[in-house]
């Protein structure tokens, strides 16, 4: 029973796994858009992005799952998602993008703006470009002072794909719950604690090591 | 024919002047002192020198080619002002290190980005402008390693590192504790020594008298007296630098 259980939820963890990884393959960039967005000075793009911020953020992500896959189907009478596992779980990469993208961004915002003016107009009076600035002077010192949140949002992340069951998306909870059904037992539901608990250990001992790498300067 | 020419510049801040018409010119390895109280203008002007902001009105010359020129105010897109800055370098107050680059890297990272100096040429030029500042010995270390003081010295290097034609400092000893003021004064009086063109906004006034040829005394967005540092300082004519630099005495 234990090596069932055991090959059951590693199948379980992958597509925990898979979901986590293209989460953060999408999001991490299009959060780093999306924070220029809201620190842009012209209002017309600013304010709506702010708006969505406000929105994603100010709502619970099993509520977004729920409105992305049921949404357009209500609305447009057609399900743009595509049918079956695949389509399911396209709708929820696309909520937990969304909604990661914007905490990122807030993230990255107030990295970016933590960092002293005097550090671009350093750049500015030795005649670098903006580009050159903001990649050679200002970048590695934002990561540096994002490390710690990012480590928090991400490990948060790690938990949080266990929502997208809501949808019917099979991840590693989903397969540990089947077995109080067709077992009648529920220490498969504890050992998926486990997979998490190793998963995110596995992500602090990263993140400290990144911090680490990064303290050769302030 | 001067190096530097600045005619009338002036600058406001929403309904605020700060610059009301500052002209002064510079000669090439001459250098000037600029003094007076908190809020007089004279780091603005530093920093309209540098287009770290843009003058409202005026003119600004360096060796005869028009930098600025707010009567025909073509040619300031952004790629022209970062070309046109190259003609200053500016030390700050607060030093504005890059914390992630050795002194030596930082020494040589605009003259790479900028100018695509050789590695080998630009290593070597770095090198010699540290240890022109005595600091050989810290080329590797990275600037919160450094003494306020010494991490001045590698930004004055820094902006050496460029060849300007003038030199800016912003009161470059205002964030540094006594004793390590002397360290970064004797430093820009060797530039002096050796004819480095130079603006010093300073409230040394012992320095800006030693050092400076020229000094220019600012209140209120203008240029209240000017003339060579010895006779500004030491016997100020107009009541205004008499009130201010009596102050300093008594301090």
């Amino acid at each position: 029973m234990f090596v069932t259980v055991t090959l059951s939820l590693l199948e379980g963890f992958l597509g925990t796994l898979r979901l986590f990884c293209l989460t953060l393959l999408f999001s991490l960039p299009l959060g780093l858009i999306i924070s220029f967005g809201s620190m842009s000075r012209v209002k017309v793009i600013s304010v709506p992005i702010k708006l969505l911020i406000w929105v994603i953020r100010g709502t619970p992500l099993l509520l977004q799952l729920l409105v992305i896959y049921y949404g357009p189907g209500i609305l447009l009478q057609k399900n743009i998602w595509g049918s079956g596992d695949a389509g399911r779980f396209i709708a929820a990469l696309v909520a937990f993008v969304i909604n990661y993208s914007c905490y990122f961004s807030e993230i990255y915002r107030g990295g970016i703006q933590s960092i002293p003016v005097g550090q671009y107009e350093a750049g500015q009076v030795l005649g670098m470009t903006k580009s050159q600035i903001f990649f050679r002077v200002i970048l590695l010192q934002v990561v540096k002072r994002i490390v710690p949140p990012m480590s928090n949002e991400i490990i948060t992340l790690v938990k949080d794909t266990s929502l997208a069951r809501v949808i019917a998306v099979y991840e590693i909870i989903w397969n540990g719950q089947s077995f109080i059904k067709s077992e009648g037992i529920i220490w498969p539901l504890f050992y998926t604690g486990v997979f998490y608990l190793l998963f995110s250990g596995l992500l602090t001992i990263l993140f400290h090591y990144i911090e680490k790498r990064l303290d050769y300067f302030r | 024919m001067a190096l530097l020419e600045v005619e009338n510049i002036c600058k406001r801040f929403e309904k605020t002047e700060v610059l009301k018409g500052i002209s002064f010119t510079l000669n090439e390895g001459e250098s000037v002192s600029i003094i007076g109280s908190s809020g007089s203008g004279k780091t603005t002007l530093l920093r309209c020198l540098n287009f770290l902001e843009m003058p409202d009105e005026g003119l600004i010359r360096v060796r005869g080619e028009t930098l600025f020129d707010s009567s025909a105010p073509a040619g300031n897109t952004e790629e022209e002002i970062r070309r046109k800055r190259l003609h200053f370098g500016l030390v700050f107050q607060s030093f504005n290190l890059f914390p992630q680059y050795t002194a030596l890297e930082n020494v040589m990272l605009s003259p790479r980005l900028v100018n695509g100096v050789p590695e080998e040429e630009n290593r070597k030029n770095a090198e010699a402008l540290l240890s022109q500042m005595g600091l050989t010995d810290r080329k590797d270390n990275y600037p919160h390693q450094l003494s306020g003081g010494q991490q001045q010295r590698v930004a004055i290097a820094r902006a050496l590192a460029l060849k300007p034609d003038v030199l800016c400092f912003d009161e470059p000893t205002s964030a540094l504790d006594p004793e390590l003021t002397g360290e970064v004064l004797r430093v820009i009086r060797k530039l002096s020594e050796e004819k480095t063109t130079m603006i010093i906004v300073t409230h040394e006034m012992a320095f800006a008298r030693d050092v400076a040829d020229q000094a220019i005394f600012m209140d209120e967005g203008v240029v209240v007296e000017q003339g060579s540092a010895v006779e500004v300082i030491d016997h100020p004519k107009e009541e205004r630098t008499k009130q201010f630099l009596s102050r300093y005495a008594e301090a």
